[in-house]
């Protein structure tokens, strides 16, 4: 007899499933809850217009009810717009309720998956859900509750209500106590997670507290929100079939030319000649979207993807900007100095895609000269710190002959020193290579266009190395001088048996000679001098100047500017 | 330096110095001209032959492979002045050993220098971060000289060559000048050790020799020698010890030229022996360019293991593993032997060619060992082999 079939909610599946979504390990599940939190956080605020100001506290409360898993409690509060009492349970206790949800915009989260699952991990590690506070500027007292995932309906369960007052015009506040490892340091540490999140968040006001430490404060370094473009309806070419279908439901009873026309990017009347040519029928131009059979839908699909379409706009993509990023860059540490670039959104894989790129010289670096540089990778602003192997950022990086730029470089792999280097990729689109989003799919064009800009921003951090290397050049030379110039002429004495007359006029030649060698090394330690002193002008002056446009910005002949 | 003075220098390069006042003189002469150009303020230049197989030309005619004109440059200026002063340094060293008579290895010369270097302040620039670093001063000395390491008194450790005969009577010239009388036949299984100079030895055949096997595996020569090789032929069996060493290769050439007895290389089926052992027995190597015609035998040939012999005698072969790094190194430098290797271009040495291009198409290998499994129960079924491929001309 057949086993009886059952269904699952979307709640049930992703809590038997939550190593998918970034809960594989107590480490990754403190990380990923706070880092779902703080996504949420930040996204609220920039879709308010408001500056975000976050308060980050993360201790370990206790032993964890499982082995070797402490229990740690992390609480998340913003000054953001704050959410209504009615929408707390969709926010923090339902799968897939997401304001979000294929719009094509450049935000953190994109699914409505993440917190949920925070509030699934916290239930079933600590019997407790998410714990909210929230308040919004038309809310006269907060409202405070806890909220658990119903399992089976996928619907949140708000418990514990109350109202209180706050001290605050509006935001939210959640808290989680479950069971987890708390990192501080290294590619998964929280840490590295809070630098990054302030490096590309430059008009974030961060305050974070760990354990009994002293608060720490990161000052935001910009007052100017980044600007959030509009979404942008999707790109055929961006569309797998079932998304194609499933798309095309929500437009029912419209025909089909409305469907395509306002339900696409880049699809126009003209488009629909060449689709007749593709084998799709005139007729269904006029026909409801629900009257088509699956057969003559998937017609349509086909013929879009043959046909030849403008390429997506890249209007929907962000950028956080080489003057934002070459302030935050700072926060990192002392820096010696650094490189910013920030590429024109262009398109990649039919997506537009927007990488910038910061590398930076630390003074406190815990780096030897042999460790690899430290690397941050982001996605739409989101710090990614799992699975670096293979990610498009590390593939990138591994493909560049490093050298030219200074860098010490083993074969086919990391730069070493006490170097940072930060990629941030910005897409509506991103492909990335699971549910937990910690790994970018390495296309070729996308690692092709990862490779221009590391290879500008190295460019440009040569002018710092090469000055250096010129002046370690000429201290060389010198000493060379007079290190070795007794040792040749006086060998050849010995050899010869030339008088000393011989061999002081032989000293005075060789001085000479080497003299002439340590002016050129001068003169080319001047030049050098002098393009670092005009990278530094550019970059003091960047209200001023046009550097965004850095395509053609490093024509110059310096011959270690040229990747090999 | 003055053009006659650089063509004095050239002159004397011309004609291989042996001797070493002759190597004393040269070293004076080339130390003189740097320093009639220092005096003058002018860049002295090192110049030594570029030993690489860009330079490298195969004469059918002599058989090995010769330099051509490319020259390795070295100018003084602040980034050569350590490499000229690191010359200086260990010339004066080589030219008084060549003086008192004394030899070092390559490894002494190193701990000499070093020890120096660290001893005396003056020295201490100098300092050799490995012995890589001071190997290499000492093979530029040589090149730039044109002369052997051996005459310059720089000696490397014996190794390979083991040698057993009944027939083969050896005459060294002691130090002393004395004369030493070595018949390998007395040597009960013990083998006879070459050495690295083989101007010091002469050899004499008790009886007419038949033929001379140099074998890869050094473990291989001697079990042919136990199974009793030695004792039914009349012939000379050398154990090669993989890559041949100087002494290994000189002895080969000493015993070609003065026994002119046939000579066979028996190895492996595969890329690394073809285009390392056995092209270096041969015809000498790219890095030896200057000492080739002393370090080379150019007749000896190709016994095998031959690509129709694994179909003939059914021997045991397999694929090559192209995951392991060097046997796809030595596939992939066999496919570049193939263009570029001067050796493997010459008409002569189509059928070699042949054999490396069978290696790289088919990736397939097979031991020399592969021929103890054709009769195990007869110890003696490899050298039947071997002896009747030798009578039937069934080599390259």
């Amino acid at each position: 007899m057949a086993s009886k079939i059952t269904s699952s909610s979307t709640a049930e599946y992703f809590s038997k499933n939550l190593q998918q979504v970034g809960f594989s390990s107590g480490t990754k599940a403190v990380l990923t809850t706070l880092k779902e939190a703080v996504d949420n956080s930040l996204d609220a605020c920039e879709d308010a217009g408001i500056l975000p100001e976050i308060h980050i506290e993360i201790e370990k409360v206790a032993a964890g009810a499982h082995k070797n898993m402490d229990q740690i409690r992390v609480k998340v509060t913003d000054n953001g717009p704050g959410l209504s009492a009615e929408d707390v349970p969709h926010v923090f206790g339902e799968y897939l309720a997401s304001s979000k949800f294929g719009r094509g915009r450049c935000s953190r989260g994109q699914q409505g998956i993440g917190i949920s699952a925070a509030t699934t991990w916290a239930q079933v590690t600590s019997a407790h859900g998410a714990r909210v506070i929230t308040k919004t500027p038309k809310m006269k007292q907060a409202f405070k509750c806890e909220v658990e995932v119903d399992i089976k309906k996928n619907v949140g369960v708000v418990k514990e209500k109350s109202n209180i007052n706050w001290d605050r015009e509006s935001g939210v506040s959640c808290e989680f106590i479950f069971d987890g490892r708390m990192q501080l340091n290294g590619d998964a540490g929280i840490l590295t997670y809070l630098l990054g999140t302030s490096l590309v968040n430059p008009h974030l006001k961060l305050t974070y507290k760990i354990n009994d430490e002293k608060p720490v404060t990161l000052d935001r370094v910009s007052e100017e929100l980044i600007e959030i473009p509009e979404s942008v309806s999707p790109h055929p070419h961006t569309m797998k079939l079932g998304e194609f279908l499933a798309h095309g439901t929500l437009y029912g009873k419209s025909t089909l030319a409305t469907f395509l026309k306002t339900g696409f990017s880049r699809v126009n009347e003209a488009t629909f000649s060449d689709l007749t040519k593709l084998g799709v029928k005139k007729a269904w131009f006029k026909e409801p979207v629900s009257s088509l059979s699956q057969a003559e839908m998937k017609t349509v699909f086909g013929a879009l993807q043959e046909a030849k379409l403008m390429a997506p706009s890249t209007r929907s993509v962000l950028s956080i900007g080489e003057d934002a990023l070459s302030k935050s860059i700072r926060r990192l540490g002392e820096v010696d100095f650094f490189s910013v670039l920030s590429r024109k959104p262009t398109i990649c894989d039919a997506k537009p895609v927007s990488v910038e790129v910061a590398i930076a010289r630390l003074r406190d670096s815990k780096n030897e000269a042999d460790d690899p540089v430290e690397l941050l990778r982001f996605a739409n602003r989101v710090p990614l710190q799992f699975d670096k192997g293979a990610c498009a950022i590390l593939k990138s990086i591994e493909s560049i002959n490093w050298k030219s730029y200074g860098l010490n470089q083993p074969k086919r792999s990391i730069p070493t020193g006490p170097y940072v280097i930060a990629v941030s990729v910005v897409s509506p689109f991103i492909k990335f290579k699971n549910a937990s989003k910690e790994t970018i799919d390495a296309s070729d064009e996308l690692v092709a266009e990862l490779r221009l800009a590391l290879m500008q921003a190295g460019q440009r951090l040569a002018r710092f190395v090469n000055k250096e290397r010129r002046e370690f050049d000429l201290e060389k030379k010198r000493a060379h001088i007079e290190q070795f110039g007794p040792i040749l002429i006086e060998g050849i004495g010995r050899i010869t048996g030339a008088p000393r007359t011989r061999l002081d006029k032989a000293t005075e030649g060789l001085m000479k000679i080497l003299g002439r060698d340590e002016a050129a090394a001068e003169d080319a330690l001047a030049h050098a001098s002098a393009k670092q002193k005009e990278m530094v002008k550019k970059l003091d002056q960047y209200d001023e100047s046009d550097f965004n446009n850095t395509e053609d910005d490093d024509n110059d002949s310096d011959d270690s500017d040229v990747e090999a | 330096m003055t053009k006659k003075m650089a063509e004095k220098i050239l002159e004397k390069k011309k004609k291989r110095l042996t001797t070493g006042s002759e190597i004393i003189n040269l070293a004076q002469q080339t130390c003189l001209g740097m320093l009639a150009d220092l005096e003058k303020a002018r860049r002295p230049v090192l110049e030594a032959t570029k030993c690489s197989l860009d330079n490298s030309f195969y004469n059918p005619k002599v058989g090995y492979l010769t330099p051509g004109d490319k020259k390795v440059r070295s100018e003084l200026n602040v980034s050569s002045v350590q490499k000229m002063s690191r010359s200086v340094f260990f010339l004066e060293i080589l030219l008084r050993n060549i003086e008192v008579g004394a030899v070092n290895t390559k490894r002494e010369l190193y701990y000499m220098a070093k020890g120096m270097c660290k001893k005396d302040a003056l020295y201490k620039p100098l300092d050799f971060e490995d012995q890589a670093e001071s190997d290499e001063i000492v093979d530029f000395i040589g090149e730039m000289l044109e002369v052997y390491r051996e005459d310059l008194n720089c000696y490397a450790n014996d190794r390979g060559g083991q040698t057993y005969s009944q027939y083969l009577i050896v005459e060294e010239t002691l130090p002393n000048g004395e004369k030493a009388t070595i018949d390998l036949s007395t040597l009960g299984t013990s083998p006879f050790q070459p050495k690295n100079r083989p101007q010091n030895l002469k050899l004499k055949a008790k009886k007419k020799i038949e033929f001379c096997m140099v074998v890869e595996s050094e473990g291989t020569a001697n079990t042919l020698v136990a199974n009793g090789f030695t004792k039914r032929y009349n012939n000379i069996v050398i154990g090669s010890g993989g890559v041949p060493s100087n002494a290994v290769r000189s002895w080969c050439k000493l015993i070609q030229k003065e026994l002119d007895v046939p000579m066979f290389f028996f190895g492996d089926l595969d890329a690394y022996t073809i285009q390392n052992i056995y092209r270096t027995l041969k015809a000498g190597s790219a890095a030896s360019l200057i000492r080739n015609s002393d370090y080379s035998a150019p007749d000896i040939h190709f016994l095998g293991v031959l690509p129709e012999d694994i179909k003939k005698y059914d021997l045991n072969d397999y694929p090559v593993k192209e995951k392991d790094a060097g046997e796809a190194r030595s596939l992939k430098k066999a496919a570049d032997a193939l263009k570029n290797d001067p050796f493997f271009q010459d008409k002569k040495n189509k059928k070699l060619a042949d054999i490396l291009r069978w290696l790289v198409k088919e990736k397939r290998r097979c031991e020399q060992q592969a021929y103890f499994s054709v009769d195990p129960r007869d110890p003696t079924m490899i050298e039947k082999i071997l002896v009747e491929k030798i009578r039937k001309g069934n080599y390259v």
